[in-house]
């Protein structure tokens, strides 16, 4: 395992941040952190990364960490290649500071300062910093924030190539695109604990709320594999994927006609807000 | 030695610090410049009426001028923000998710604040002392008693009187690290030492606090007034010494506790 922690917990004052939250992360795996504002996931990677000392529990990770949180800081008034030099200075096996800088596709600003760039080229900034110290975990706090379509492409390339070579990425994320888009396995945290944890597929498979119009509602009532609400668009349901399906054929077969039938939402999304609510 | 290389690195390449070094190198030969074009001289200013008598008044004008508030700016400038700074540019992470230990890092950015202090404070005395000699040139320097001091004695006091001002700056020093710490300001590491300076010698002028005045880390930075004199005395020297090293003591102890305990938020 990469990560292995256990019943973490941590307050700030009156504020619990981690409630006996657990994590597991497979070696080599893109792995995501979904949840809400608030529900631990920053701490989480601040523990990660020994910013933040916990009140209990154990966490292992197996080597070298490098990553950021939120934004990633750097130093304006130096150039991009002199705040990976500084950084590089301060690790006892750092690699290679143009190497990183053209990985992160950086290698023709690298000698401007930070102070004139856009959000996005300080965010590669900030992975090419966590990838400086050659780390076994990258942590990864919205690396997409601030990129443009194209640069967020990338970026999704870039964490798959690093996956590929062994290097294991644990992604906190809003953006479920990306999620869907990169990581094999997620945890969501809700209110400083892991309300979830499993492959990204199972997590799609949850039944999820749909919405059906047809030629014949009664009939399809019949049918049913679950009960129907009536809404003011149709009918309503929650299945999976393979009942949905299943369902749809069964009108065919039976000469009813499937009109409109779409989900509420993002299947990922739908599930995490029936996580987390 | 990296580790200061590296913050040393970085304070070059900051704007602030090189205006203040760009102050402290142009400020002294600026002001001899004004003074020497003027009719009148600053006479109720401490060594005032000497400056165009001899060039060795020049840096004595500058140190009383300085050690009132601009010394405390001067090294509040980097040792008030070389902490606060990492908090304002979220580059704690960055830094502290290295090889190094948060005691290396802090030792590393505490030697960096106090070199550039004393650099500040050399090139401050040495520029004044220059610019006096070329302005004024190197006549006898009437001391504080009155009497004729030699050009070759008096530049001796010069530059001792100057370096008696390292201890308190010091302590200066100290102090705006601990605000720069536990505030994590920039605004507060580098405005506060100023403030809390002013208010001390207020509280020297008015008298209120009797012999506890001497243990205000203004106190020292006034020391120098009797070595140049006929019958010099020593014992202001050795007791600022005392107190600013009680104010270093007290000042960097619970800095380092705050740095090596906090979560970086």
């Amino acid at each position: 395992m990469a990560v292995e922690a256990r019943g973490l917990r941590k307050a700030f004052g009156d504020v619990t941040a981690l409630d006996g939250l657990d994590l597991v992360v497979a070696a080599g795996s893109v792995h995501g952190l979904l949840g809400p504002n608030g529900a631990g996931k920053t701490t989480l990677l601040r523990v990660l990364l020994g910013l933040v000392s916990l009140d209990e529990g154990r966490c292992e990770v197996d080597g070298t960490v490098g990553g950021f949180v939120e934004a990633p800081g750097s130093w304006p008034y130096l150039t991009g290649r002199q705040n990976l030099q500084v950084l590089s200075a301060m690790d006892d096996d750092p690699g290679d500071v143009g190497e990183v800088l053209d990985r992160v596709g950086l290698a023709d600003r690298a000698d401007t300062k930070v102070g004139g760039w856009s959000l996005g080229m300080r965010q590669r900034l900030g992975i090419a910093a966590g990838l400086l110290r050659r780390p076994q975990l990258l942590v990864l706090d919205e690396p997409a924030n601030g990129l443009d379509p194209l640069g967020a492409r990338q970026l999704r390339d870039l964490i798959r190539v690093l996956a590929s070579q062994g290097l294991t990425v644990l992604l906190c994320s809003h953006d479920l695109t990306e999620v869907d888009a990169v990581c094999s396995d997620v945890t969501v945290v809700s209110r400083g604990r892991d309300v979830w944890r499993g492959p990204v597929s199972q997590l799609k498979a949850r039944p999820g709320r749909c919405l059906l119009t047809t030629s014949d509602d009664a009939r399809a009532r019949l049918l049913a594999p679950v009960p129907l609400d009536d809404t003011e668009v149709g009918l309503s349901f929650v299945a999976d994927t393979a009942a949905v399906d299943r369902f749809v054929l069964a009108l065919a077969n039976e000469g009813v006609a499937v009109r409109t039938l779409e989900r509420e939402a993002l299947p990922l999304e739908q599930a995490l807000v029936e996580l987390v609510s | 030695m990296t580790l200061l290389r590296l913050e040393l690195l970085r304070l070059r390449a900051q704007p602030r610090v090189r205006v203040a070094f760009a102050i402290c190198l142009l400020g002294p030969p600026l002001l001899g410049l004004v003074l020497s074009a003027q009719a009148g001289l600053p006479r109720d200013t401490l060594f005032g009426r000497h400056v165009k008598e001899s060039g060795l008044a020049l840096p004595l004008l500058v140190l009383g001028f300085a050690g009132t508030w601009a010394l405390p700016l001067v090294t509040s400038i980097v040792a008030g923000d070389i902490f606060a700074t990492e908090d304002g540019h979220g580059t704690w992470q960055s830094l502290l998710t290295r090889s190094r230990t948060r005691a290396e890092v802090f030792t590393a950015k505490l030697q960096a604040a106090v070199l550039a202090s004393l650099t500040l404070l050399a090139v401050t005395a040495g520029s004044s002392l220059v610019a006096g000699l070329a302005l004024a040139g190197d006549q006898p320097l009437t001391g504080l008693s009155g009497t004729q001091i030699g050009a070759g004695r008096a530049t001796g006091l010069v530059l001792l009187s100057w370096a008696s001002e390292l201890v308190p700056l010091l302590g200066f020093t100290a102090l705006a690290v601990l605000l720069s710490i536990a505030t994590r300001s920039s605004l507060a590491g580098v405005g506060g030492p100023l403030l809390i300076g002013l208010l001390m010698q207020l509280l020297s002028l008015l008298g209120a606090l009797g012999s506890a005045a001497n243990a205000l880390l203004t106190t020292p930075f006034a020391a120098w007034h009797g070595l140049v004199r006929d019958d010099p005395y020593y014992g202001p020297l050795w007791q600022g010494a005392l107190v600013s090293l009680v104010w270093v003591v007290g000042c960097l102890v619970p800095a380092r506790r705050i740095l090596l305990a906090r979560d970086i938020t």
